[in-house]
């Protein structure tokens, strides 16, 4: 992994069952045998909120809701630009490449639900440097495993501070999507999909800490509403 | 080579069995100081997804509703295991989602105390007699156990959510896993559509619950 200078201290961060050091491509073939047509992604929102619009789901947000719902937010980007510009990069082949379309597609659908939701109170997405890791496939892979799994925890820790029924069963809905990303990478890369009984959470704290050691985040997000000037017309 | 951090305790999983049983050791406590002895509550399957407020009587009759699922996921792949003639990656999936499903028993069982509901009887026909059919019947059956408990958040009190969600995203895991034994499309929805208790009841009747 020489050349991604803060690359294996994220994973060492994050790699919870020592399985990422081990490598196999027995399964970089699995899901090659069938293609990945008839993927629906339904608008997030409407899966969501039904019949209730959702601005006007957000409008009534307790405010310690927002801060989770802006917090996941950095999440999504993160996870849809790593997706998005291992996509654009062509670096990855095969069942690898069929399934990053169907979760880069995805994560962008939750950063856009989420930004609807949050309107002018959304978070600026953050500029991004992978540092080299979405241009070659298993390196991909790997902190592909890592992100996926920091998000389960992420989801998993905060989803007992939401008051909002809304936004909970929005966020277990994701919650559960990001698991099964987790189980999908892990399986490309060549490891166990679901190593124990339990999945942890993990505290935002912890999480930060260890999203902040990669340096894959070259600007903080900042509040859009406070960046806008003042119309002085 | 093994990674480590002392950040996370990485240590813990020196031996991927030993920190497995730690891990339900810690979910079963975490489960069964919620809604210990707590009185048993018939007509499980007739939750509505409006139920009152989260309490901690509501979240025995939810945890019923759960073991249900749970059950049947550790007869389906107890029998798959013993007639289906699994091999190769099949039947290592088969065996994980065997162990981590017991453990989900043996920690709902633990929270419940003496109401436990008590294991129901199956009947799988041919959804164990193929590795086929039973890879199907995995897929379906995971897909109703992470809808089912996606189900039953907004019902439960934060604690019991808390508890319940470590369990979630290891059933999300175990029907990406399959999926993707099968060639299909792991997570083919951006959220998860949830599932009402009477979906749920349906589903398992269905895949050959029979009595309860």
């Amino acid at each position: 992994m020489n050349g991604f200078p803060h690359f294996d201290q994220f994973l060492t961060a994050v790699d919870r069952d020592a399985a990422l050091a081990e490598t196999s491509s027995r399964a970089e073939a699995a899901l090659s045998r069938r293609g990945l047509l008839g993927i629906t992604l339904g608008a997030v929102g409407a899966i969501v909120f039904g019949k209730t619009s959702v601005a006007e789901a957000g409008a009534g947000l307790p405010a310690s809701d927002v801060d989770i719902l802006n917090y996941a937010l950095v999440l999504e980007y993160l996870q849809a630009s790593f997706y998005t510009e291992a996509e654009r990069s062509g670096a990855l082949s095969g069942a690898t490449a069929q399934a990053v379309k169907v979760v880069g597609a995805t994560e962008r659908a939750h950063v856009k639900a989420f930004r609807e939701l949050l309107g002018s109170r959304a978070v600026a997405r953050p500029t991004f440097d992978f540092q080299g890791v979405t241009e070659q496939q298993r390196p991909f892979l790997r902190t592909a495993v890592a992100f996926e799994d920091l998000a389960v925890e992420a989801y998993k820790g905060q989803a007992p501070k939401v008051r909002s029924n809304a936004v909970l069963a929005a966020a277990v809905g994701i919650h559960s999507v990001e698991a099964r990303h987790a189980a999908w990478m892990r399986e490309l890369f060549g490891i166990t999909p679901a190593v124990n009984a339990f999945d942890r959470p993990a505290s935002r704290a912890k999480i930060n800490r260890i999203v902040a050691s990669t340096h894959f985040i070259v600007s903080r997000p900042r509040m859009k509403a406070r960046n806008k000037p003042h119309f002085t017309g | 080579m093994r990674l480590r951090s002392p950040e996370v305790g990485l240590g813990e999983h020196d031996s991927p069995g030993e920190a497995s049983s730690r891990r339900a050791v810690l979910g079963t406590a975490a489960l069964a100081g919620l809604v210990a002895g707590l009185p048993f509550f018939r007509g499980l399957f007739r939750l509505g997804d409006a139920l009152g407020s989260p309490s901690k009587a509501q979240d025995a009759k939810i945890l019923q509703l759960v073991l249900q699922l749970e059950y049947t996921q550790v007869a389906l792949y107890e029998q798959a295991l013993d007639q289906a003639g699994l091999d190769g990656e099949l039947r290592a999936f088969a065996e994980a989602a065997l162990a981590h499903e017991r453990e989900h028993v043996a920690a709902i069982r633990k929270a419940l105390g003496a109401n436990a509901g008590s294991k129901p009887t199956f009947d799988f026909g041919s959804r164990i007699k193929s590795a086929e059919a039973f890879r199907q019947a995995a897929i379906d059956l995971e897909d109703t156990a992470v809808a089912g408990y996606n189900g039953q958040a907004t019902n439960l009190t934060k604690a019991t959510l808390g508890a319940a969600a470590t369990i979630v995203s290891v059933e999300a895991r175990h029907a990406a896993w399959v999926r993707a034994i099968a060639g299909e499309v792991a997570a083919p929805d951006a959220v998860d559509t949830p599932m009402t208790a009477e979906q749920v009841a349906r589903s398992l009747r269905e895949l050959g619950m029979r009595t309860q």
